[in-house]
């Protein structure tokens, strides 16, 4: 600021008059003029994407990568502060709820515009909501801002309200609409009406056809190189003394998909930041790299996700007719009991990681339950509840036979590639060897994987899903039989057990449920159920490390990827 | 140089031959207290400066996050030899496992990979070698014979055979196996694709050569004396590829053993439970190994030993004259 004064300072009069000037005309268009250009040093990070973005357009798809870049280019009516779990104003400033708790008047932040100029109003919003839900369009976004099925209604009583009612009583509430990106209308509106937005803002797109009500704006993307985004001269926020964010001038993502020459980058300099936690096996380099000043390593405490061990559920598979007692839940429990998750704790993570007995990890406090019924380590256990479906060792050899003869045994889909999956899956067959379960490992990539769980072409998988939302009514796929990430029997018609549909019953309630206790406790039943049932087996859940470049200031890293790139307008360099 | 390669190689199979015998631990039992626990070197002079039979000191768990160890020197461990079928074990192995080569990610004993992988990696190299070598001595010498076109086929389809990107072919071929195949199958399933994807360059060579040798006389007086095709190809025109062949089987040995170590790398090959040297690669491709671990690197080193010995073997013998 002090350069601008320098700059204008020899012509006062003429700088007033230039001012005046622009001002008069800015009041006869819509669109502001960008605040003046400073001359200081340039402000600017980089960091590392481990994919190539495959669309720039929220409503059409549905991935991380996605995820990052509509973080740092639009903005959300609300947001979820990812630290402290609270629902702070973002686009909209305030809101009001009616009693029954079903419909809640937003009141806009004024003198919004987009990065182009334009300003938002709520014409915007009754835009984003027709694009999410619109049929052709096929938005990813439209199940997740459905409540038991139906659409949210929406109407805008004037340009800066917005009259959002859900069609039923839904406990978490606005925090849905954390979700919800607000792309311009008056870029894509053309688009939704011709039945192609689903295409639109394609990778072909001029970055200058994006904008948006975020931080930055892309200033290039070169494809299997980098994208580069440059501050948004409009953005509306400021922090605490009144800067406008954001800090930064510039943020690099260089697209980098191996994990090891990412993790160069960052040791080299290259990179300020990547969107990947810490392996175990790496803490120790990053770990000499921060004792000697070179770069910052935060542990942000056990992680929100644990590894999970699931059996296939489908009933009607081949396999299954085989081998029935596949779906017997004594066979996951013996599971359980013969995993020593201690041991695991220490082999897989090197230690950094706590035994855990459902997925809901330690690391999610407002929802985890540390009062769960546990299957501790305990082999004769196992040995039994095997013995009890006729699995015993008919021949002497060590391993366990069914009744028809046949090797009780099965094989693990695991992720190639990945270190802590590749060890866990190799502890998970060891140990279940010791109970005379023949467990074969098949690490395959991720793709492979992911289309063999999607296709139910497996016997068994260990994985990591990511956490999207901690509130498990936001994650309600999982947990309701007719999920589509109901990952062990997904999508069903009708629940294929008593304990899914008493399942299905207890979160209809936790859903529709207003009072946070009692959507607590009606989530530890749910938990409970699981515990006991064991459609997914989980034994230890990672600490999350963590790295920086020591330039990097003001990182709020979070537990919810992105860690770091969930709050990018108050990030800075040193 | 000759017989340095032969030696070295002449060790590198006794030490696969006598793997059971020089091994200290089974190749999969794992050692969870010892992952990527540092070589344990044997010792002869204790931390006083006092001689004593040969011994080693204990590891101490330092930092499991940062896979620190240190040797407790306070204490010596010896080692007795030729007990219990092992050259040399811990007399007392209620105090740790003896870990001569360090251990890999999962604590299982690099030594005993090492060696036990050197049976696997050496085992498909030389069968697939055989295999190449009598398919393409078969189909060069019935090229180079017969002439016309029964050479122009057989040279087409081994040239098309050699512009076939090699890793594609196996990529398909094991996308179209069951996930998971026990590990004879693998063995054989490397060492079929291995030969069909060597056999014409041995082809190359053999056709190149009797193709000449057929033209001369003592093949035409074979003739005349009323030899028939079988006799004269095998009975004298290839004892004349001797030196060919046998160059051939130098050459496609190592590029076996680099091939299995690229398709065990890249999770193609053997599964992790069946040690090789290519899936022990594998599992050290961390971009810290070289730093932090560096003995996860040693199956490399094997790999160039056999490679250095087999490149000696073909040296001519009379380049030191020259």
């Amino acid at each position: 600021m002090t350069a601008s004064r320098l700059v204008y300072q020899p012509f006062p009069v003429v700088g007033a008059l230039i001012l005046i000037a622009l001002v008069s005309l800015s009041g006869g268009c819509r669109k502001e003029a960008p605040p003046p250009e400073n001359t200081a040093p340039v402000k600017a990070l980089v960091s590392s994407l481990r994919a190539e973005p495959r669309t720039f357009n929220r409503y059409a798809g549905r991935d991380s990568v996605l995820e990052i870049f509509t973080l740092l280019t639009q903005a959300r009516l609300v947001r979820i502060d990812r630290r402290t779990q609270a629902l702070e104003p973002w686009l909209a400033e305030s809101w009001t709820s009616s009693e029954d708790g079903l419909t809640y008047t937003l009141k806009l932040r004024p003198g919004v515009t987009f990065s182009d100029g334009t300003p938002f109003t709520s014409a915007d919003v009754l835009f984003a909501f027709r694009a999410v839900y619109d049929e052709k369009t096929g938005s990813a976004l439209g199940e997740s801002m459905r409540v038991g099925g139906k659409p949210l209604a929406v109407s805008a009583p004037d340009t800066s309200t917005v009259v959002v009612r859900f069609p039923s009583a839904f406990g978490p509430g606005l925090r849905l609409l954390d979700n919800l990106a607000i792309l311009p209308r008056h870029k894509l509106e053309a688009a939704l009406n011709g039945g192609t937005l689903g295409k639109a803002w394609d990778l072909a797109t001029p970055p200058a056809e994006i904008v948006g009500l975020g931080p930055f704006v892309l200033k290039a993307y070169q494809p299997g190189q980098r994208l580069v985004f440059e501050r948004n001269p409009r953005y509306w926020r400021t922090d605490g003394r009144g800067h406008r964010l954001p800090v930064l001038d510039r943020l690099t993502l260089e697209i980098v998909p191996d994990q090891n020459a990412e993790l160069l980058g960052l040791q080299t300099g290259q990179t300020d930041f990547t969107q990947s936690e810490v392996r175990p096996e790496d803490y120790a380099t990053l770990k000499r790299a921060a004792d000697a000043g070179k770069l910052s390593l935060l542990d942000l405490g056990v992680g929100l996700d644990a590894d999970s061990f699931w059996l296939n559920l489908r009933p009607n598979r081949p396999a299954v007719a085989k081998r029935p007692w596949l779906l017997r839940a004594e066979l996951r429990r013996a599971i359980s009991h013969a995993v020593d998750r201690r041991a695991f704790a220490e082999t897989v993570f090197l230690g950094a990681a706590v035994p855990v007995h459902g997925p809901v990890t330690p690391g999610n406090t407002r929802w985890y339950s540390a009062d769960l019924p546990r299957l501790e380590y305990d082999v004769p256990a196992a040995r039994r509840l095997l013995a009890g479906i006729g699995l015993t060792d008919r021949d002497g050899d060590g391993v366990l036979e069914d009744r028809a003869g046949a090797t009780a045994g099965f094989t693990i889909l695991t992720q190639k590639g990945n270190t802590a999956l590749e060890r866990g899956a190799a502890f998970l067959a060891e140990d279940l060897k010791k109970v005379g379960l023949a467990v074969d490992v098949a690490p395959l990539d991720v793709g492979a994987v992911i289309d063999r769980i999607e296709r139910g072409d497996y016997d068994a998988v260990y994985f990591r899903f990511l956490t999207t939302d901690l509130d498990p009514a936001l994650n309600i796929d999982l947990w309701v039989s007719s999920g589509s990430a109901h990952v062990w029997n997904p999508g069903q018609s009708k629940p294929a057990t008593e304990w899914e549909r008493e399942i299905d019953r207890l979160m209809g309630r936790q859903v529709a449920a207003l009072d946070q206790a009692q959507r607590k406790a009606l989530f530890d039943q749910v938990q409970t159920i699981v515990a006991e049932q064991l459609p997914m087996i989980q034994f230890a859940a990672p600490r999350i490390y963590l790295a920086t470049s020591v330039r990097v200031v003001n990182a709020t890293p979070a537990l919810l990827r992105p860690a770091i790139l969930w709050n990018p307008d108050t990030l800075g360099v040193r | 140089m000759r017989s340095l390669g032969a030696a070295l190689f002449a060790l590198v199979l006794l030490a696969a031959l006598a793997a059971p015998v020089l091994a200290p631990n089974d190749p999969g039992q794992t050692f969870r207290a010892y992952l990527y626990a540092p070589p344990m070197r044997p010792r002869l002079v204790t931390a006083d400066g006092r001689w004593q039979r040969p011994f080693v000191h204990p590891l101490r768990l330092v930092s499991r996050l940062e896979q620190r160890y240190e040797e407790d020197v306070s204490q010596a461990v010896p080692l007795t030899f030729f007990s219990r079928g092992k050259l040399a074990r811990l007399a007392d192995e209620s105090r740790g496992p003896w870990l001569p080569l360090g251990a890999d990610r999962e604590g299982r004993d690099l030594l005993a990979r090492l060696l036990f992988g050197a049976r696997t990696s050496l085992g498909v190299a030389t069968l697939a070698t055989l295999a190449a070598l009598l398919l393409g001595v078969l189909a060069g010498g019935v090229a180079g014979y017969r002439g016309g076109i029964v050479d122009e086929g057989i040279m087409r389809v081994a040239e098309f055979v050699l512009v076939l990107p090699a890793v594609y072919v196996v990529l398909a071929l094991r996308a179209a196996l069951p996930l998971v195949l026990p590990s004879w199958a693998v063995f054989s399933l490397m060492a079929a694709i291995f030969a069909l994807v060597g056999w014409p360059w041995v082809a190359r060579a053999v056709r190149a050569v009797v193709a000449v040798e057929r033209t001369r006389e003592y093949a035409a007086a074979a003739v005349s004396l009323g030899a028939g095709h079988a006799r004269v190809l095998f009975g004298h025109l290839l004892p004349a590829c001797r030196g060919q062949i046998g160059a051939q089987a130098i050459l496609l040995l190592p590029s076996f053993i680099l091939a299995e170590a690229t398709l065990s790398y890249v999770g193609l090959g053997f599964p992790d439970t069946v040690p090789s040297w290519g899936s022990m690669l594998h599992e050290a491709s961390n971009v810290n190994a070289m730093a932090d671990f560096p003995w996860t690197l040693a199956p490399a080193a094997a790999i160039f030993a056999v490679t250095l010995a087999a490149n000696l073997l073909v040296e001519k013998p009379d380049r030191a004259a020259w």
